[in-house]
């Protein structure tokens, strides 16, 4: 195996890393298609950066993104937390809204410009090596060193909330009782997923983002009760998914991400197929 | 159908993508209804996504671009998606969002690897094929509008026909399913009108428009009514409205057609949840402050009645310290009485007009009955279990049940 295969695989199971930390807590929430909704909303984000810095450079387009990705995991929290709207619809009123506004900022001020968006944000993970950079001795991606920083970070916030982040996934109501505030914890979480999304969309794509952050963890869901077990299988299923994935696309010469997100669906449905004959062999015939 | 055209005031496009935009926005509006109270708000998302797979097996198969065959490729692939995400939740592990979001991935990742496979091959002819679903707002012709017209009258008739076990399964399908009512089939069937509508849908407008055509209606419609035979068409004429308000606007302001109706329909739900008449955010805030000042001015009424009944009439200074609420609230309360006329002053003393003794008795008496109520209302026979509102007891169960509790009293 090559550097650069190394480099590609390692990056692909960060992003599986961070996803598998928080995809149990979205599934658990009923939100999990927060990544997808994050995948469009940034949009104007990219292109409000386009037009007063007339950059392209990763940096300030993250920050863009980040901005608008967070301003669309709030008003998806607002507009559910009213109660009259669940949300799932609250997801898919806000996300179109900000996309079309992109739509609207992209054909009004920079049509005479090539602002292709397909290749400012979502990022493609066979070339995650073509920028590396040294810190410390070390010679890693720059995709790799951004998504190490935001492992950690995610992994800090599980491990320090847990307690917390369980609570108020199962029983907002109680933790209201003792004294954990459903309302912040919600927005703590969200915000994170926000970022996350926003850094590994950059490097490796919005479809694979999306896709390790909800299937890993539904299949995880399917395996066991336990939340810490959910997680572990979730970051494990996004391991499998991400290293089987490689090896899978350089086999068929296919498109990386879609190879990585096929192996996830497949362990997907074994975990599904097997659930059922476990159940039925479980009841009385 | 060349007359209707000629018959709407603007230039032939615009009239054709104003008319389009109703038909859309009828159909999306009343299957949308469907989709958001089963919290499947997303599946529009997952169907146009899945249509990438769909789009590519049908090239593979055909090895041509060519409409018919694409489009029937993409709602094959619609409909096996659809089939999948009611499997997953029939598991009964996996909830709505998620098994929507495990086959959106799937679908989607399954269609990158199919691209680069048909690539691979190095056909000249397959360039744009992912590009053949997404983002074409503005080539809308006559055929599509009839198609999705077609298409929109059937699944209304199917609507109207199946109403009553449509109504059933959404709010109670394990009701539904046991009392015979053909709940598969029917989700079977509202699952493959929403499919069609999808994919003819999104060649329209777009993927994400899609989705804001199903949602939005539905959602703004739903804070209007609390019924569903009035929140269906509520939503179908609110889909028009928004559909064709947007066309409008876009056309008179030359902005992109999709974007405009999403912003269009998106500004309707802000203002439906704020405004909504019983039920609105702003509403709700108006009630929770009236309700507070009600509640403030009552206690201090009675605070104000039994520190004269106990003694001289209390200066301002003095009330605050017999009463246990906080003095800026009392002196809030006090106000308010005195605005209402309850309350005379002699001096800095305070004591109550006319008015204010007969509304401090009325208060008092109605404290008594509740204390009745707590001891003696569990011998009372009353015809529904609901608690009764303690500001209002004679009120909520009735004069009768009323006297037969003061007779149980004595």
């Amino acid at each position: 195996m090559s550097t650069a295969d190394w480099q590609i695989m390692l990056t692909a199971a960060l992003v599986a890393t961070a996803c598998g930390l928080l995809g149990p807590f979205l599934v658990l929430r009923r939100v999990a298609l927060l990544g997808d909704a994050v995948s469009h909303a940034v949009l104007p984000g990219i292109v409000v950066v386009f037009l007063i810095f007339e950059t392209r450079a990763p940096l300030p387009v993250i920050g863009g993104a980040a901005v608008f990705a967070v301003l669309c995991v709030l008003l998806i929290d607002a507009l559910r937390s009213t109660g009259l709207v669940k949300a799932d619809a609250a997801i898919g009123l806000v996300f179109p809204a900000l996309f079309s506004l992109g739509v609207l900022g992209v054909q009004q001020w920079t049509a005479n410009i090539h602002l292709d968006l397909d290749a400012t944000i979502y990022g493609e993970i066979a070339f995650v090596p073509l920028q590396p950079w040294v810190i410390a001795g070390v010679e890693l991606p720059r995709a790799a060193w951004e998504l190490l920083v935001v492992v950690a970070a995610d992994l800090l916030l599980v491990v320090a909330l847990w307690k917390e982040l369980k609570l108020t996934s199962f029983d907002p109501e109680f933790a209201r009782t003792v004294r954990i505030a459903p309302a912040l914890l919600s927005r703590v979480l969200l915000v994170a997923v926000a970022i996350t999304a926003v850094t590994a969309f950059e490097s490796v794509g919005a479809i694979l983002v999306v896709t390790l952050l909800i299937v890993p963890a539904a299949t995880a869901r399917l395996l066991t009760d336990r939340l810490w077990a959910t997680v572990a299988l979730a970051v494990a299923v996004g391991w499998v998914s991400a290293l089987g994935g490689y090896g899978v696309a350089v086999e068929l010469d296919a498109s990386i991400a879609g190879a990585m997100g096929l192996v996830a669906a497949v362990c997907f449905v074994v975990a599904f197929a097997g659930r059922r004959v476990l159940e039925r062999r479980g009841s009385p015939a | 159908m060349d007359r209707l055209i000629d018959l709407i005031p603007l230039p032939y496009t615009d009239a054709v993508v104003a008319l389009g935009a109703l038909v859309l926005g009828v159909v999306a509006g009343v299957l949308g209804v469907v989709a958001v109270l089963r919290e499947r708000s997303l599946v529009g998302d997952a169907l146009s996504h899945a249509a990438l797979p769909g789009v590519c097996v049908a090239f593979l198969l055909t090895g041509v671009k060519e409409a018919g065959g694409l489009l029937a490729g993409a709602a094959c692939a619609g409909i096996v998606a659809a089939v999948c995400i009611v499997l997953i939740e029939r598991g009964g592990r996996i909830r709505s969002d998620a098994a929507i979001g495990v086959v959106l991935s799937s679908a989607f990742s399954l269609g990158i690897v199919l691209l680069t496979a048909i690539s691979n091959r190095h056909d000249a002819d397959q360039a744009g094929l992912e590009r053949y679903l997404f983002g074409q707002a503005a080539g809308l012709s006559e055929h599509d509008v009839v198609v999705t017209g077609a298409l929109g009258l059937a699944g209304l008739l199917l609507v109207a026909v199946g109403f009553r076990a449509l109504k059933t399964a959404l709010f109670d399908a394990d009701y539904a399913a046991a009392a015979g009512l053909p709940v598969r089939a029917l989700d079977v069937g509202m699952t493959a009108l929403l499919v069609i509508a999808v994919v003819v849908g999104v060649r329209m407008v777009g993927a994400i428009l899609m989705v804001a055509m199903l949602v939005s209606p539905a959602v703004a419609a739903r804070q209007l009514t609390d019924r569903l035979s009035r929140l269906l068409p509520l939503a179908g004429v609110l889909g028009a409205a928004i559909g064709v308000a947007g066309a409008l606007l876009s056309a008179r302001e030359e902005l992109p057609t999709g974007p405009t109706i999403v912003l269009v329909g998106f500004a309707v739900v802000v203002a439906s949840i704020a405004f909504a008449p019983g039920r609105g955010v702003l509403w709700s805030a108006a009630q929770l402050r009236r309700d507070r000042r009600r509640a403030l001015v009552e206690s201090v009424l009675v605070d104000l009645a039994t520190a004269l009944e106990a003694g001289p009439p209390p200066t301002e200074a003095e009330l605050c310290d017999l009463s246990p609420r906080p003095p800026r609230e009392l002196r809030r309360g006090v106000r308010a009485l005195d605005r209402a006329g309850l309350l005379g002053r002699d001096g800095d003393r305070l004591r109550l007009t006319e008015a204010g003794a007969a509304a401090a008795r009325r208060q008092l008496a109605r404290r008594d009955e509740w204390s009745l109520w707590l001891e003696h209302g569990w011998r009372l026979r009353l015809p529904d279990a609901r608690e009764p509102d303690p500001r209002d007891l004679e009120r909520s169960i009735g004069p009768e049940a009323m006297a037969e509790l003061r007779a149980l009293a004595r």
